[in-house]
């Protein structure tokens, strides 16, 4: 137990001094897929825009609520493509990251924080987007606001843990790619990100308790929407974030050596 | 002090699927290591029992039928593979050119390419700054080196590979069948640089089926087949080169 996680803390440390590389090479990726594109990165912009945009204005509520789920969708959105993102990114991490598996000694950790700054890269346009409903939408700016950037910031530190436990999961198992690429598309229903959950005694009321995401989308949701410190959604994400990073550091510490063999 | 000792050293990749569904043909060929076990546990003993010990100044030329594990000895030297049985110590900084691709990106220039190489290989931005402009006049890329990679030839890939992995006066240098890419004026600077890092009381392991380059590159020469290891001899220095090389 004790030398599995030695074996994880000595790959992330020789990660964190090669962060040139991985931050390097999150750059190259980000410009190589826009690359031949005449708006380049601002496509995710974009992207992000229209896809508020048709939620806002398909699935708006009519009256005095109407206001308030500009800001509800937009919050939501961003965190669950982000989420999403790295998700479905990264079963097959290992498998994309192959020649350099198979041709460097690089650190294993190195793809995961690859892959993590090329997604943090990829959401910062989703912020800005976000940023302009909340302001075009209004919510007035109070100092709970910090406590979304708190919950924005624990998601980002679960980040890396998550990559970690997924890109395992994809190489025992290719065949998760489909599964968890099917799973978070149909999740997308199952959790609040459109849809406001108040007390229905209905499916709703499952996907929202039971699903860990809800809590991930609430630290960043509530204190913008309702002023206020959703401790139960802090101390859920909280608790989530450490089960994965022990999942991730003994799944690292136990097989980094094996993936060369599997992919 | 620059040395390499395997002891014992096994190495065994585990199929996970079936090789194929037709029955398996047992015969034995001079080709692959050994495929062994049934069904969904079938595994390839790529090395078995592999043990030699090399030491400043030595230049191993490994050859063997394809499939007898040369690659694969190479990696495990590299470290990407963790053998699966016996001990392997290495003493120096070591560097590989194994696939001229690997490490590469096809859009980014050459000289973006060195930087990136560069980082991977552990270098500080100072000494990337400063080996940058021996390595672009080694390589004789001229202004290629700032197109992208994916407008080069094979040859030239391979000329920038072997400049940046030799540029960092590696102690031990790995290599596997590579070479070839290069053109005959290319083969003989790099035959030349070979020379100069082994003089520096360097280790060179070079995988080739090229006899001739064997000869002109190698002093020992370890014959695998079939992951085991047949023969560790000399190589005798052939007149002709040697008359050539001091005219
Ligand atoms: N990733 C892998 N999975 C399963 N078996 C492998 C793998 N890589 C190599 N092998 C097997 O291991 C044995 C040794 O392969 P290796 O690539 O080391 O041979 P080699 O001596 O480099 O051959 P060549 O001259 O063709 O380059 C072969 O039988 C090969 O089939
Ligand atoms: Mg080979």
């Amino acid at each position: 137990m004790i030398s599995v996680l030695n074996s994880a803390l000595d790959d992330i440390s020789r990660t964190m001094k090669l962060r040139r590389v991985w931050i390097a090479l999150a750059h190259e990726d980000i410009g190589d897929q826009h690359r031949r594109t005449t708006l380049g990165p601002l496509w995710l912009l974009v992207n992000y825009l229209a896809f508020a945009g048709t939620f806002v204005f398909v699935f708006q509520p009519i009256g005095k609520d109407a206001a308030g789920y500009g800001a509800y969708v937009a919050i939501g959105l961003m965190v669950w493509f982000y989420l999403m993102e790295i998700i479905s990114l990264s079963v097959p991490l290992f498998k994309r990251e192959e020649s350099f598996i198979e041709g460097t000694t690089l650190p294993l950790f190195v793809y995961v924080m690859r892959l993590t700054v090329q997604s943090v890269i990829r959401a910062g346009y989703a912020v800005v987007g976000c940023i302009i409903i909340l302001l075009i939408s209004g919510p007035s700016l109070t100092p709970a606001w910090l406590w979304s950037l708190a919950g924005l910031l624990l998601i980002l530190l679960t980040t890396p843990a998550l990559i970690t436990v997924f890109a395992f999961l994809g190489a025992f198992f290719p065949d998760s790619e489909f599964i968890v690429g099917n799973l978070m598309r149909v999740g997308m229903f199952f959790t609040p990100v459109f849809w406001v959950y108040n007390g229905q005694d209905a499916i709703q009321r499952y996907s929202y308790l039971w699903n860990p995401f809800s809590y991930f989308l609430d630290v960043a949701r509530i204190p913008i929407l309702g002023g206020e410190f959703p401790s139960n959604a802090f101390a859920i994400t909280g608790a989530t974030a450490l089960v994965t990073w022990t999942i991730a550091l003994l799944l690292l510490g136990s097989y980094r050596r094996q993936v060369v063999f599997l992919i | 002090m620059v040395s390499i000792k395997l002891d014992n050293v096994s190495l065994i990749y585990k199929l996970h699927e079936k090789l194929t569904l037709s029955a398996p043909d047992r015969r034995l060929g001079a080709t692959g290591g050994r495929i062994e076990g049934s069904g969904r546990k079938q595994f390839v003993q790529a090395l078995d029992g592999v043990g030699f010990e090399l030491k400043a100044g030595d230049r191993l030329g490994l050859v063997g039928p394809n499939g007898a594990g040369k690659t694969t000895l190479l990696k495990v030297l590299y470290g990407i593979y963790e053998p699966s049985g016996g001990s392997v110590a290495i003493e120096g900084k070591v560097d590989a050119l194994f696939n001229i691709n690997i490490g590469f990106r096809r859009e980014a220039t050459g000289r973006r390419n060195i930087v990136l190489r560069g980082l991977i290989n552990g270098w500080s931005e100072a000494e990337i700054e400063e080996k940058m402009e021996g390595i672009i006049a080694f390589s004789e890329l001229g202004d290629f080196i700032d197109l992208p990679f994916k407008a080069y030839s094979q040859g030239m890939a391979a000329r920038l590979a072997f400049s940046v992995a030799t540029a960092l006066d590696p102690e031990i240098l790995l290599m596997d069948e590579w070479i070839g890419a290069g053109d005959a004026s290319f083969q003989e600077k790099a035959k030349k640089r070979m020379d100069e890092l082994a003089e520096k009381a360097g280790i060179i392991v070079l995988a080739s089926h090229s006899e001739s380059l064997i000869q002109s590159v190698c002093t020992k020469r370890l014959t695998l087949k079939g992951g085991r290891v047949e023969s560790l001899t000399a190589v005798p220095v052939k007149p002709a080169e040697a008359a050539s090389a001091s005219p």
